[in-house]
């Protein structure tokens, strides 16, 4: 047993021996990071920390705290991980700062997808794509004789199948934990149905066919889901995966790397990327693309901010790509497309559209996750549930000054 | 004699008496306890779906290596003559370690060495016995089935907690916040508890019924009061610094003011003024139980109101103060809502910590590990109420209990 | 005790409740009559974001929030009036649910303070009878075991209440989530598939299960307290009398234990209407919240950034008279005492 352990102690010790690199130099201005906790996350403000003075706070709560932190002054953080929907506070806010002239200076590796430009200001240094792509079981769907589904339909006739062969008991996964997961599930279909959220006055427009059949599909696709669906987040539905208890979901490329973690999955090498259904024959996948980035606060000194950038340029180096492969699709030089990051290329190049930003679609997003629920464990009907979203979304826009 | 042998219960009722304790106790700790086995098992028998798997753990045998009866018999005789010795002898232990005639020190000198000697037993006494009886058992033919393992258990993820993931600093953290709020808490709640005691003006009867209001008061509402000016503060007490007549004042303690996001001091201030209601009122009524008699006596000899709360009321009100202690100890301890709002990483408590670790947890052994800080976080209260279950039982007995 | 010497007596703890509780809700109850709103301008922007292989521009029309000269969002605050609790309490959509047309009780429910409150008191009423039971059957049981086993007896059953809600709500919720082994004990005794964590009841029983688990060692100490200090000579008197044990426990032990039962019931109305761990705990946003909770909820910024401020004070306040409701006996009972004193 002495022996084991030791064993164990000393390969732990090789291990992050060979993880540790070299930070390219010494990093002497005190640094704070606040960034969500996911494991692209853990491997950036690792590769950051090594050059020394840096705290990475990781918290997947973390837009809850970021715009009152960023607002004080001095900021509490320096370095912010935002997502495309959670810039949107800060730039509302003007707590964050253009970074062209640091990019200038200490950028150089940086490529031009990674940066994220508003009217020429550079806000934001993108590092990796994320977006729900279809996942699926191989090995199921080829015993079966099923095709890889392309659309929502497809989707569902494949769940009955494989129900019905008694492969498995709830053959769909779903990120549908209520808020958040929810109302992101709706935002991928709804446009998938081609539907839009606001009007150029800012008022709501969900309440129509495309809400509709979005609420019917989501109930649809319940049907063959677990019935504990409502608290399904991306760790429950990763955990079923691994566990085998279902056979496909919409999930987020972020994930990817778990399915074959040996130490964790009974299903290595057996789940496939594809691209997101469509909802309708012949459209787009199904889904919206974010990306994940830093941002450097404005209320912080000019060698601070300096500092920040430098540590940036350093955590998004290749060599950190190499370490962390399968952690993400990362924008950066050196990140080899392995068959883990097939689903979200292919749903981009199926042009699925970028997340939509914005104030307005902050609120409705809220709203939508709030709500939606009430239709899919019946005590609404699905018109009443979209006259309710629009309702919320109304009383939320008008306290914030959007419509009037 | 006759009515005790008449109180004494008929068979049947004494049966269903202690039936009903047995389900009372499954029921109590058998959530507490599954926890607590969990946290020793690798993921795949921890979380597997058998409770006979959970239990034990083939795949942790197998890996990592286990327990054998021998162990655990070894581990129920300590534990069981532990508590024994804990709950029986503190307060002797208390009363000889009260330097200087300060009971309260005696008490936390108690519970310091009671803590450093189970410390100092679990990790290093009980192992050391426990391999000399394996090897001396395991040498005998016939006796070898007294040491063969068979219960899988791990520490790995205790290492990971506080080892990796350096949960120590939380800990710290904690007694900081802990401490602090108890001390402060007492402090001025005995001061003011007192005076509420010795006066019938309307004044305190209303002062009492705010604190009772304030008392229901749901968090969450002051909490979020506090955050943008905590987080604004430096701006907001910057006027204070640069005053002409008071900032010489200010600048004693600080060159310029303070953020009160992420002070440890900033959260205790929150943490005894929400705890100040309860306070005040428990010790309100211990004090009343204490004849008045006593420091009108003081009075009659010369003693200002403070020197008689000091020579008379101190010594004999501790019974009261432990208790209403330990009551702000397990708030302060086991709050969460403050903190998480109002501590950064560096400084946060381990209630909130753990919750963090949900927000991350990818992977099972991420659960695991939480699990594992989990009963890490319940090992001191389960410490607290060995040592001083005698005192929560004899103190409410004594002050709230009158109501 | 003069009054001067009672401000110093009283002035640390006076001074910090005024600061900390006092002031914070003297802020709320302003906030609640007022609304600030942001100052939106319409903007087109060119924006590029990353798409594959190259990145993507193009201009759109953005609601931008106007700066003011230190570069902060410029708001203005506005007296509402009744507005925000008009929002929270929909009295439109009340009179109409309870019209002819109308759908009755069933339709206000969906509104969330409704749906809260709902909650609130139902989870207050039926944990406080449980508690005071299970409390008292502790206390009486343990009080008639021997000796040598109610140290340790007691030991264990301190543990439900000192240990930290949230992980106690959670070791719970492991047990019964997904495929944990009380599910699968559960599906095994009633045959029958189960999923605890599916629907509103089943997770509202566990949220109750787990209250009463929690509070009751809290009623039992204390009851168990009271228990060591019953006049012998009354229930010896009774025993003479030819009294049951059914009816010693009746007029003896349960008029002793009287004005505790009252303590421990307002102490468990003060908490259990805060309800708030359980719902984090359990996650049972989608089917049941509790009014602390709709706060926290509306003080939680949404995906723009947005507390929602004003209505979470209104939220508040409501829930404040509600409190204040609970609080009027005892407050009467108090003031008769301290008029008689």
């Amino acid at each position: 047993m002495l022996k084991k352990l030791l064993l164990a102690t000393a390969i732990t010790t090789i291990g992050t021996g060979a993880a540790l690199g070299e930070c390219a130099f010494e990093n002497d201005v005190q640094i704070k990071t606040l960034t969500a906790g996911f494991e692209a996350w853990k491997a950036v403000t690792d590769a950051m920390a090594e050059c020394g003075n840096v705290q990475a706070e990781l918290d997947q709560e973390f837009r809850t705290k970021q715009p009152a932190a960023f607002a004080a002054n001095p900021a509490l953080y320096q370095i912010g991980g935002v997502a495309n929907g959670t810039i949107v506070p800060l730039l509302n806010d003007g707590t964050i700062r253009p970074l062209n002239d640091l990019v200038e200076q200490y950028g150089q590796d940086l490529g031009p997808n990674q940066l994220i430009t508003i009217d020429g200001d550079i806000m934001a240094i993108a590092m990796m794509v994320n977006a729900q792509h279809l996942m699926y079981r191989e090995d199921i769907l080829t015993e079966l004789g099923i095709d890889v589904p392309t659309t929502y339909d497809e989707m569902l006739a494949a769940a009955a199948t494989i129900q019905e062969a008694g492969v498995i008991e709830y053959p769909l996964g779903a990120t549908m934990a209520t808020g958040w997961n929810l109302g992101e599930d709706f935002v991928n279909l709804y446009l998938g149905y081609g539907g839009e959220f606001t009007d150029e006055n800012k008022m709501p427009t969900v309440n129509n066919e495309a809400g509709v059949k979005t609420l019917e599909t989501m109930k649809a696709l319940t049907e063959y889901m677990d019935p504990e669906f409502l608290v399904s987040d991306s760790t429950y539905l990763q955990k079923q995966f691994q566990q085998g208890d279902v056979a496909m979901a919409n999930f987020w490329a972020s994930r990817t790397g778990a399915m074959d973690d040996a130490n964790e999955s009974s299903v290595v090498g057996k789940v496939k990327m594809a691209a997101a259904p469509a909802a309708v024959e012949g459209g787009p996948p199904a889904t919206t693309i974010w990306w994940d980035g830093m941002v450097i606060a404005r209320n912080i000194s000019d060698e601070q901010a300096e500092a920040a950038m430098k540590l940036i340029a350093e955590g998004l180096d290749e060599e950190m790509v190499k370490a962390n492969n399968n952690a993400a699709v990362w924008l950066i030089d050196g990140f080899e497309v392995t068959p883990l990051a097939e689903g979200t290329i292919a749903s981009m190049q199926g042009s699925a559209p970028a997340y939509p930003a914005s104030t307005e679609m902050g609120l409705m997003h809220t709203a939508l996750g709030n709500n939606v629920a009430d239709f899919l464990i019946g005590s609404e009907t699905a018109e009443q549930t979209l006259a309710d979203v629009e309702a919320e979304y109304l009383t939320t826009a008008r306290e914030a000054g959007l419509v009037k | 004699m006759s009515t005790a042998r008449a109180l004494e219960p008929p068979f049947p009722i004494k049966l269903a008496n202690g039936a009903f304790i047995v389900f009372w106790l499954v029921l109590a700790a058998f959530s507490l306890f599954w926890v607590l086995v969990m946290s020793f098992k690798l993921p795949v028998d921890a979380l597997s779906s058998n409770p006979l798997t959970v239990i034990f753990g083939p795949s942790t045998q197998n890996d990592v290596g286990g327990l054998g009866l021998i162990d655990i018999a070894l581990g129920v005789v300590f534990f069981i003559a532990g508590y024994k010795l804990v709950e029986s002898q503190t307060g002797r232990l208390a009363r000889m370690l009260s330097l200087f005639g300060q009971i309260w020190l005696g008490w936390l000198l108690a519970a310091a060495v009671v803590l450093l000697a189970i410390l100092v037993l679990a990790s290093v006494v009980l192992p050391a016995v426990a391999g000399a009886f394996d090897w001396l058992l395991g040498g005998m033919p016939g006796l070898g089935w007294l040491v063969e393992p068979f219960i899988g258990a791990t520490v790995q993820h205790y290492v990971a907690v506080w080892y990796d993931n350096a949960f120590y600093r939380n800990f710290i953290n904690s007694m900081i916040v802990t401490g602090g709020v108890v001390t402060i808490s007492l402090t001025i709640g005995t001061l003011a508890g007192y005076a509420l005691a010795r006066t019938g003006s309307n004044l305190a009867f209303w002062l009492l019924i705010t604190a009772l209001i304030f008392r229901a008061l749901p968090h969450s509402v002051l909490v979020t009061g506090y955050l943008p000016p905590f987080i604004q503060s430096r701006e907001i007490l910057m006027p204070l610094w640069e005053s002409p007549f008071l900032g010489w004042f200010f600048r004693l303690f600080s060159s310029e003011p303070p953020t009160l996001y992420g002070q440890p001091l900033a959260v205790i201030a929150v943490l005894v003024s929400i705890n100040q209601p309860f306070t005040i009122w428990m010790l309100r009524s211990f004090f009343q139980n204490i004849p008045s008699e006593l420091d009108e006596a003081a009075r009659v000899d010369g003693c200002s109101h403070f020197e008689a709360f000091r020579r008379v009321i101190m010594p004999v009100m501790w019974p009261g103060v432990i208790t209403t202690g330990l009551f702000s100890f397990l708030l302060a301890y086991n709050d969460y809502l403050v903190c998480a709002l109002l501590l950064d990483a560096q400084s946060q408590t381990m209630v909130p910590a753990i919750t963090q670790y949900f927000n991350r947890e990818t992977t099972s052994s991420d659960t695991l590990e939480a699990i594992a800080a989990a009963v890490s976080i319940t090992a001191p209260l389960f410490l607290l109420v060995m040592v001083f279950q005698r005192q929560i039982v004899s103190g409410l007995t004594a002050g709230a209990v009158k109501g | 005790m003069k009054r001067r010497t009672f401000f110093i007596f009283v002035g640390p703890s006076l001074a910090l409740m005024l600061f900390f509780i006092a002031l914070p809700l003297i802020s709320v109850f302003v906030q609640s009559f007022y609304n600030s709103e942001g100052v939106f301008d319409a903007a087109t922007v060119e924006e590029c974001t990353p798409g594959f292989p190259n990145p993507i521009c193009r201009s759109t029309t953005r609601m931008r929030p106007m700066l003011d000269e230190n570069g902060n969002p410029l708001t203005e605050s506005r007296f509402v009036g009744l507005q925000n609790y008009q929002t929270l309490l929909q009295p439109m959509a009340v009179a109409e649910a309870f019209s002819a047309a109308g759908r009755g009780l069933g339709g206000i429910l969906n509104i969330s303070f409704y749906k809260a409150l709902r909650f609130t008191i139902t989870f207050t009423l039926i944990t406080l009878p449980l508690v005071i039971i299970l409390g008292l059957a502790i206390a009486v049981t343990v009080n008639n075991a021997s000796r040598a086993i109610r140290g340790p007896v007691i030991f264990v059953s301190l543990l439900p209440f000192i240990i930290t809600p949230v992980i106690g709500a959670l070791s719970i919720r492991w047990l019964f989530i997904g495929d944990g082994i009380m599910t699968n004990f559960l599906e095994w005794l009633l045959q029958h598939n189960v999923a605890m964590f599916a629907q509103g009841w089943t997770i509202e029983i566990l949220m109750l299960f787990f209250r009463v688990w929690h509070v009751a060692p809290f009623a039992f100490v204390i009851f168990y307290a009271a228990l060591q200090t019953v006049n012998q000579d009354a229930l010896d008197a009774a025993v003479v009398d030819g009294a049951s044990r059914f009816e010693r426990f009746r007029f003896v032990i349960i008029p002793h234990l009287m004005p505790l039962i009252i303590f421990v019931s307002l102490i468990h109305l003060m908490d259990s209407y805060r309800v708030f761990e359980e719902i984090i705990g359990f996650s049972s946003q989608a089917h049941r919240i509790s009014l602390q909770w709709l706060t926290f909820d509306l003080l939680t910024p949404d995906d723009a950034g947005n507390r929602a401020i004003s209505r979470a004070a209104a939220s508040s306040m409501l829930t404040m008279i509600g409190i204040v409701i609970l609080l009027i006996p005892l407050v009467m009972r108090t003031w008769r005492d301290h008029r008689r004193a």
